[in-house]
C-alpha cells in the first residue's frame, strides 16, 4: 500500500484553476523530486498535502487514513512533516529551543521514545554541526545554517513523509551536499521524501522519481534517467526548439 | 515624584490590559475591541460577589473567573465563527458584541460609581508623595502577573508554543501545534489579565459602564506603539503613555498654568499617531511579522 495517495485533485482560487485533476502516489522510503517551471503549482502542491489549503475536488491518503479535510496540526501527528521555502524557523527563538519546541509537539508515545529531551536536543544540533550555535537565536544564522536547523528539526521529530520545498535555495555547495547527505539517511531508514527543487542534477543524484508539474498538471513522471531526455521535459523548460541540456 | 507614581498607577493598568492584547495580536493576528468591556465585567463581577458578603480574596478571584467565562463567550460568540475567513472581520463583530455588553452592563448596573473597597484607601504617611497601601498592593500584583506570563511565555512548553505560532504560525502548525486550543487558551488569558484591569479600577477608582471605551482605547495605544505582536514593547509602551499622562496634566506648562485633567486621555492618541508617523512598526519592533 502506497504511504501517500493522491486521486484527481484539483484546486481553484479566486477563479483560477490551479492544479488539475493531479493524480499520483508514493511508495514507503520513495524519494520522489517534484519539478516544474515557476508557477506550475508545485508549492501549492505542497500546500495542500500539508493541509494548508482545501482542494476544490479530489482526496488524498496517507497510509489508510483520509486526510483530505484534516489540519495541518493533525497531518503533523499523523507523520507529515514540511520545510518551508521561505524558511520555516522561529528567528526569536534560539536554536535550542527551535527543537525542543518540535520535540514537545509531537504525541506524547512518540516523545516518550526520545529518552532524554535534553540529549535529543543536542543530538540534533550535532548532526547539523549547530550544537555551539545552540544558544543563539536562530535569526542570526546563515541562510544555509538556517536551511539545516529546520531540515534537522523536521527529520528528528518522528515524521514518516517529509516535504522538503527548494531545500537547497540559497544554499552553499558545501552545505547542499549536507543536505543531500540528511536526505540520503532519510531514505537509508525507511523515511518517504517528496522534494521540490529547480537543481535538476540535485535531483537526479537523490530522487527514485521524478514528478513534472506543468501549469497544475502532472505531465510527466519516471526514474532521472528516463526523463531527463524527454523532449515534453525540454519543451516544457526551454520551449519547443531548445536543444536538450 | 509624584507624577512618577502616579505614572506607575496608571501604567500598570494599562500594561495589564495591554499586555493580554498584544498576547492576542501575536498569536491571533486580531483585535477585540470589547477588551474594556470584559475589564468591566471582570470589576462589576467582583464588586457583586464582594458586596454579597463573600470575603475579598475569594471575590477576587470569582471575578476574574467571571471575565474568563465572558471572555470564552466572546471568543466563540464574535470571533471564531469569523477570523479563520478573514482576520479584519473581529474588527467589526468585537464592536457589535462591546455595544451589546455595554448596554447589558448599563441596564444590569445604572451609572452609580461603585467600590470594590468602599471603606477608603489607607494613605501611608509620606510628605513627599501621596501612594495607599492599595495602590503599592495593586502595583505589586501587576508586576506579579507580568512576571508568571513571562516565566510562562519563556520556561514552559505552553510558552514556547506561544512563542512558535507568534513567529511563523504555519511552521509551528506544521510541527503538530494545535493552533485552535492555544487561540482559545491566549484569548481567555488575555480576558483574565482584562477583568484584573477592572478589579484594579474597581479598587483604585470607581466602577462606572462608561469606562470601557477609554480603558481600550489606552491598551489599543500601548500596543501599536509597542510593536503590536511584542509583548515587552507594549508592557514598556504602556508604562510610557501613563507617565506622559501624567506629565501632560501635572506640570505646569505656561505662566504657572496647567492643561486640564479632561485632556489626560488626548496623549495616548498623539502618541499613537506620532509613532506611526515615525515608526509604524512600533516602536520596539525591530522586525517585521514573520507570516
Amino acid at each position: 500500500m502506497p504511504i501517500l495517495s493522491v486521486t484527481h485533485l484539483s484546486l481553484t482560487l479566486n477563479s483560477q484553476q490551479i492544479l488539475k485533476n493531479v493524480t499520483f502516489s508514493v511508495e514507503q522510503g520513495e524519494v520522489i523530486g517534484l519539478i516544474g517551471p515557476n508557477g506550475s503549482g508545485k508549492t501549492t502542491l505542497f500546500n495542500v498535502l500539508s493541509g494548508f489549503l482545501k482542494p476544490t475536488s479530489g482526496v488524498m491518503h496517507f497510509r489508510d487514513a483520509d486526510i483530505t479535510s484534516v489540519s495541518p496540526a493533525q497531518r503533523a501527528r499523523l507523520g507529515i512533516g514540511r520545510v518551508f521555502q521561505n524558511f520555516g524557523i522561529f528567528r526569536e527563538m534560539t536554536l535550542e529551543e527551535n527543537v525542543l519546541v518540535a520535540l514537545e509537539a509531537l504525541p506524547k508515545e512518540q516523545r516518550m521514545l526520545l529518552g532524554s529531551i535534553k540529549d535529543a536536543v543536542k543530538g540534533t544540533l550535532d548532526m547539523v554541526g549547530l550544537s555551539h550555535h545552540a544558544k543563539k537565536k536562530a535569526g542570526s544564522l546563515s541562510g544555509g545554517q538556517m536551511r539545516l536547523l529546520e531540515i534537522a528539526r523536521t527529520l528528528k521529530s518522528g515524521k514518516e513523509l517529509f516535504l522538503l520545498d527548494e531545500p537547497t535555495a540559497g544554499v552553499s555547495p558545501k552545505m547542499t551536499r549536507q543536505v543531500a547527505d540528511l536526505i540520503g539517511e532519510l531514505k537509508k531508514e525507511g523515511k518517504t521524501v517528496l522534494i521540490i527543487e529547480h537543481d535538476l542534477p540535485f535531483i537526479s543524484q537523490i530522487c527514485d522519481r521524478v514528478l513534472v508539474l506543468d501549469v497544475g498538471e502532472v505531465v510527466l513522471s519516471g526514474a532521472p534517467r528516463e526523463i531527463k531526455h524527454d523532449k515534453k521535459l525540454q519543451e516544457i523548460y526551454f520551449g519547443a526548439d531548445a536543444a536538450p541540456y | 515624584m509624584q507624577l512618577i507614581v502616579n505614572g506607575l498607577i496608571a501604567g500598570s493598568l494599562a500594561a495589564l490590559m495591554a499586555g493580554g492584547l498584544a498576547l492576542v495580536y501575536g498569536v491571533l493576528g486580531i483585535f477585540n475591541l470589547a477588551l474594556g468591556q470584559l475589564a468591566l465585567i471582570g470589576g462589576y463581577g467582583t464588586w457583586w460577589l464582594h458586596a454579597s458578603g463573600i470575603p475579598l480574596f475569594p471575590s477576587l478571584i470569582g471575578g476574574m473567573a467571571i471575565g474568563a467565562i465572558f471572555t470564552w463567550l466572546t471568543f466563540e460568540i464574535a470571533v471564531a465563527p469569523f477570523y479563520r475567513r478573514d482576520a479584519r472581520i473581529p474588527l467589526v463583530t468585537t464592536i457589535a458584541w462591546s455595544m451589546i455588553l455595554d448596554a447589558a452592563i448599563l441596564l444590569t448596573l445604572e451609572e452609580r460609581p461603585r467600590s470594590i473597597l468602599p471603606g477608603g484607601k489607607h494613605f501611608l504617611p509620606f510628605d513627599a508623595v501621596r501612594i495607599s497601601v492599595e495602590q503599592i498592593v495593586l502595583i505589586g500584583c501587576t508586576l506579579i502577573f507580568v512576571c508568571v506570563v513571562a516565566w510562562v511565555l519563556h520556561s514552559t512548553p505552553f510558552g514556547r508554543k506561544i512563542r512558535a505560532t507568534v513567529q511563523h504560525p504555519d511552521a509551528a502548525r506544521s510541527l503538530g501545534i494545535s493552533s485552535s486550543l492555544l487561540h482559545r487558551i491566549v484569548f481567555i488569558v488575555s480576558g483574565v489579565l482584562a477583568a484584573c484591569g477592572g478589579i484594579y479600577i474597581g479598587i483604585d477608582q470607581n466602577l462606572t459602564p462608561t469606562l470601557a471605551f477609554p480603558v481600550t482605547i489606552k491598551a489599543y495605544a500601548a500596543l501599536i506603539a509597542g510593536g503590536k505582536d511584542n509583548f515587552w514593547g507594549t508592557i514598556l509602551a504602556a508604562y510610557i503613555i501613563a507617565m506622559l499622562e501624567q506629565l501632560a496634566v501635572g506640570t505646569p506648562w505656561w505662566f504657572g498654568n496647567y492643561v486640564s485633567a479632561g485632556y489626560q486621555s488626548i496623549v495616548a492618541l498623539l502618541f499613537i499617531i506620532v509613532v506611526l508617523l515615525i515608526k509604524p512598526t512600533g516602536l520596539f519592533s525591530h522586525r517585521a511579522r514573520a507570516a
